[in-house]
This record gives C-alpha cells, structure tokens and sequence, in this order.
C-alpha cells in the first residue's frame, strides 16, 4: 500500500515503453483537439483576411497585426466601424445582466436551496419535482409570452426584461446545485448553532453560509457563465441596437461578412470573437476546481 | 418556517417560469397577430396583456399536417441519436486518457472546460474559421498535403452539413461528460482493480468489468442530458446554417423558433415548440425514474 496505491484507473505496473509513447501521443492529440481550434481563433484575430485567403495555406502567419483589435475598439476607421463600434458597449450589457441575474440567484437560490437541503415541509416533494421539470423544460418555449407580456410592460429591448427571462433557466438550476451542495455539509453544524442559540435564519446566516465558499462560487460562477454565453432570448428580446448583448452582436457581424465579403472586416470579427470569449474561459480557468465539484455535485446526485 | 425560505424562490419561478408557460400553452390555442391590438385581454395594474381569440387545436393540426414538421422531426432524431452517440464515446474516450496518470494532467482537465465553456455562438465561429471554403484552415491544410483537389464545401451540402453541426456540437458538449465521467471514475475504489489484476484481468477486461459498470449511473445521466441538450440546440445552427441549405439542417426546434420569430406565427409557432417541450418533459419523467431508482438502491 505504498507507491501502488496512489496510482489511479488501473495502472499499478510500470508502463512499457510502447504503451508510453500510445499515451502521449494520446494525450497530445487530446489536447490540440481541446484548444486548437480556439488557438486558430487568436491565430486569425491577429492576421490579415489576405492571408488567410492565401494557398498555399501557413499555419503560422506571415504577418501579425493587431490591427483587427484596433478596429473593433474604434481605434482605426474602417467601412464597417458601425457595427464593430458596438461590442464594448453590448460587452457592457452582457455583464451587467450576469452580474444581476448572478446576484438574484444567490440570494434567492441559495436561500431555497437551503431549506430544500434542511427542512421538512408540505409540497417539498413536489416542488422538487416541479424545479427538475423546469430545468429540463426548453427555455425558447417561454419567450413568445415573455415577448408578449414584456411589450404591454415596455420592458421590450431592456437590460431589466432581460434579467427577468435569464432567471427563469437559472434559477431552478441554483437551487438543485445548492441543494446538493448543502447536503454535504453536516446538518450537526447547523444543530449547533441553534443550541448555542441561533435562530434558523440566524444559524444559516452566520453559520453555514460562511463555510459554503466552494458552493457559492461554484453556482455563482455557472450561473454568469450561463448568462455570459446566452444567445437565443438576448437575439429575440432585445432587437434594438445598443441594447442587446455580446452573442448576438457577434452572430450578426458573422451574417455581415457573408454580405459584404470585406476581406480586411472579417478578421476583425474574428478578433472581436476571441475578446467575447475570454472572459468566460478565465473565470472557469481560475475557478474550475470549485466548478468540478460543484456541478458533479449538482448534477449527479440530482 | 421552510416557506420563509423557499417562498422567494419559489415566487420567482411562478413568475418568471409558471407563467410564461401557460400562457404560451394558452397562444398555442389561439390565433395570434401581433399587429393587431384589440380584441379579449387581461388587464392588471394598468398593463393590458392580450389572449387572443381561441380557435381550439387548429394550430396543432396545421403543424402536424405540415410535412416540414416531419421532415424535421426525423431529422431531429437523427441528430440527436448522432449527437448522443458522439458526445457519449468521445467524452468517455477522453475520460479514459485523462484518468491515466501523465505529467501534466491538472492542466489537460483544465483545457477540458476551454470547449464546453465558450458561447455556443463563438465556437460556431470559431468552426467557421476551420471548414470555411475560401479561408478555412482544415481545406488550406488538406489542399496543401495534397489530399484533396479542391477545396471542401461543408456547408453547402445538407447531409454533410448536418453532421458537421453534431460533430461541432460534439466538440463543444463531449468535454462536459468527460467530467461527469472522470468525476465517476475518481470514486471507483483501487481494490477493485487491484483485486481484478490479481485475477489476471488486462487493461481492457478490467475496463469492461470494473469501470462501465461502476460508471452506469453516469452514463445514464450523460445519455439524457445529451439528448434534451441536441432536442434544444439552435444557436449553432444559427450561426453554421440557419436551418439550410433548404431545409436540410431544419430542426424541429430551429423550425419552432422561425415559425415563432422569423415569420412571427407565434400561434403555430408555440405549437412547435410544445410539442418539444411534450419530448422534453418525457425524458424527465424517464430521468426521474432513473434517480428515484438509484436512490431506493442506496437507500
């Protein structure tokens, strides 16, 4: 039980040579299949069109600009300036929908999720139920009443309309991935702190919550990420320009390329593509070990 | 006490979930022109949110006497069967590699969420980049190794294009279930493949026998998430094909979404898309199962 047990999936002999070199050439192929597409990305963000078009093809271009960059800031004018000149602004409205729609989420979330995790009630069963429903339920199904009912509100091509529909998919999901979350801490904790004479609310308040960071960021950050990548709803609710958010701005720049064939236009796009993705990769990279465990937890104790 | 708790919650979904769902359940029975502005409404506080006139299941019969509707529903299984196939094989494989132990495998399951973590729309375009006819690394690189002798339109023939949206699809979901996976196998306890070496068993017997069993639940779980996840997928289909080249790429959800907001019949429109949600709840009441059955075998 020294060395051996530490080994993981079944490898308890040292390797042979042969199958060493199978599983490297394995995990490299694994790996440029994760990111090379999106290293292409970058690769064509800082190139000329020019070059992209040129055959025979280079994987490394002959070329770097950051020209594409300059555009989409606005830095440089370009024919097609009117719409690159809207991706900071709908990265604006992107966060500030995330950010909000994360907030409500946990402390509405969170709170249920507690209970669900914790108490004993009437209906408990069948609201769960209810809640596993709603994750499953297509969200595009909704938005036709969403539409109706956000234009007798005027909330039609607002950042507010918008939050309201996000937080009909992200809801139920915080409340089960709290849930579960809450379920591995040990309900003792709480018993505790009512002996030592807490209320309820003051024993999850002060007591469980500070202890729950894994949790909470975890669902916090699904739930910004799931607001981040949103596409469908922002394209359908929030048709005025300037109102909408990062997606549908870059699904309609990708339709202008078609139209216009505008070779140095559509590397900029691209560039424009790899600014709207970033965010989302660095918060999973810095949080993906809370990220793991927290949808693992979420997800497959369902 | 509890309701304390859950009551805002809970709110919050009636409204924002409960709601829109029965009055979209309620325009499916209707028919809805959204130019028109009188007619039978409700009116709360001031806002006037319209009903429409109930013409009972017409909309249903003239979608379901479509044969789009079918056409498109056939294609739906396939690419969902494809997609499910795919993404369950792929994220299983990579699991099974990313489980050996190699320098270096903290920053390979780091990489593993770069796929599954960008917008769907971003990693159309990204895809874009690679298959696209003119400036598309994938023909660049196969024109210039000489393996073929013009360029390949992938989009522009509809069998081809389908299965470039499952594999594309694919590439962004399969990373996913490789977590589920590896997160399974990291609780299969060493004694069973320490017992299962003693007994003789290779690499691929002790992969039959002691990790696809113990990974059941997971592959249950992986099966139906995949399969709601490819009934709903549109955003790759509105960035890659837009449901063409005719209607080739047209699901049944992409047709529900261009009925309701292309052509706005959002009378037709939600009947699509009910019909879907009909498909989805369904697969949860299947997955309901599955869990409430795992649950009595725990205990």
């Amino acid at each position: 039980m020294t060395t051996r047990a530490r080994y993981r999936g079944g490898n308890y002999r040292r390797r042979s040579v042969g199958s060493q070199v199978i599983l490297y050439a394995t995990v490299t192929a694994v790996a440029l299949w994760l990111i090379a597409p999106f290293l292409w990305l970058f690769v064509t963000s800082v190139s000329y069109q020019k070059n992209l078009l040129a055959r025979p093809f280079t994987l490394v271009p002959p070329e770097v600009t950051l020209d594409n960059y300059r555009k989409i800031l606005g830095l440089v004018r370009f024919h097609a300036e009117g719409q690159a000149g809207k991706i900071l602004a709908s990265m604006w409205n992107s966060l500030v929908v995330a950010l909000v729609v994360t907030g409500v989420n946990l402390v509405m979330g969170t709170t249920a999720g507690y209970a669900y995790a914790r108490f004993h009630f009437p209906l408990k069963t069948l609201s769960l139920f209810a809640l596993l429903f709603t994750r499953m339920l297509p969200t595009i199904v909704l938005i036709p009443a969403f539409f109706l009912v956000f234009r007798a509100l005027g909330l039609q091509n607002t950042l507010t309309g918008l939050v309201i529909a996000y937080c009909s998919f992200t809801l139920p999901f915080t409340v089960w991935i709290m849930k579960a979350y809450f379920e591995t801490i040990p309900a003792d904790l709480d018993k505790s702190a009512l002996v030592d004479g807490c209320n309820r609310f003051q024993a999850y308040w002060r007591v469980v919550l500070p202890v729950s960071g894994p949790g909470l960021v975890a669902g916090g950050a699904f739930t910004f990420m799931l607001c981040w990548n949103e596409f469908v709803v922002a394209q359908i609710l929030n048709t005025k320009p300037g109102t909408t958010t990062l997606p549908p701005v870059i699904a309609g720049m990708n339709g202008q390329i078609n139209i216009d064939y505008s070779v140095i236009a559509a590397s900029g796009f691209l560039g424009a593509l790899f600014l709207g993705a970033l965010p989302a990769v660095l918060l999973v990279l810095v949080f993906q070990k809370y990220m793991v465990q927290g949808l693992t937890a979420g997800s497959v104790k369902g | 006490m509890a309701w304390l708790f859950v009551g805002p919650a809970l709110l919050g979904i009636g409204l924002v979930v409960t709601f829109p769902l029965v009055y979209s359940l309620w325009l499916s029975f209707t028919d809805v022109n959204l130019l028109r502005s009188t007619g039978p409404a409700v009116e709360l506080w001031g806002m006037r949110i319209p009903l429409f006139r109930w013409i009972g299941a017409r909309n249903y019969t003239q979608v379901l006497t479509d044969p789009l509707y079918w056409d498109s529903l056939w294609r739906t299984l396939y690419f969902v069967g494809a997609f499910v196939i795919e993404a369950t094989l792929v994220g299983f494989g990579v699991a099974l590699v990313l489980n050996e132990r190699f320098p270096g495998r903290p920053l390979m399951r780091s990489l593993l969420l770069v796929p599954w973590s960008l917008s769907r729309i971003v990693v159309g375009l990204l895809w874009i980049g690679i298959l696209d006819f003119e400036f598309g690394a994938l023909n660049g690189l196969l024109l210039r190794a000489g393996l073929v002798d013009g360029a390949i339109a992938f989009f522009k023939e509809g069998w081809t294009a389908l299965n470039v949206l499952v594999s594309v699809y694919m590439w962004n979901q399969a990373p996913f279930a490789t977590l589920l996976f590896l997160a399974g196998m990291q609780s299969i306890s060493e004694d069973l493949y320490a017992a299962a070496e003693v007994d003789g068993a290779g690499y691929w017997r002790r992969l039959w026998y002691v990790t696809v069993p113990a990974l059941r639940p997971i592959v249950f779980l992986v099966l139906v998430l995949a399969t709601v996840n490819g009934f709903l997928m549109l955003d790759l289909i509105y960035v890659l094909t837009m449901g063409g080249p005719a209607y080739d790429t047209t699901t049944v959800s992409w047709h529900g979404f261009k009925t309701s907001f292309t052509f706005f019949k959002f009378g037709p429109g939600t009947a699509i898309l009910y019909t879907l949600t009909a498909l989805c709840l369904l697969l949860t009441v299947v997955y309901h199962k599955l869990v409430l059955a795992r649950f009595e075998a725990e205990g």
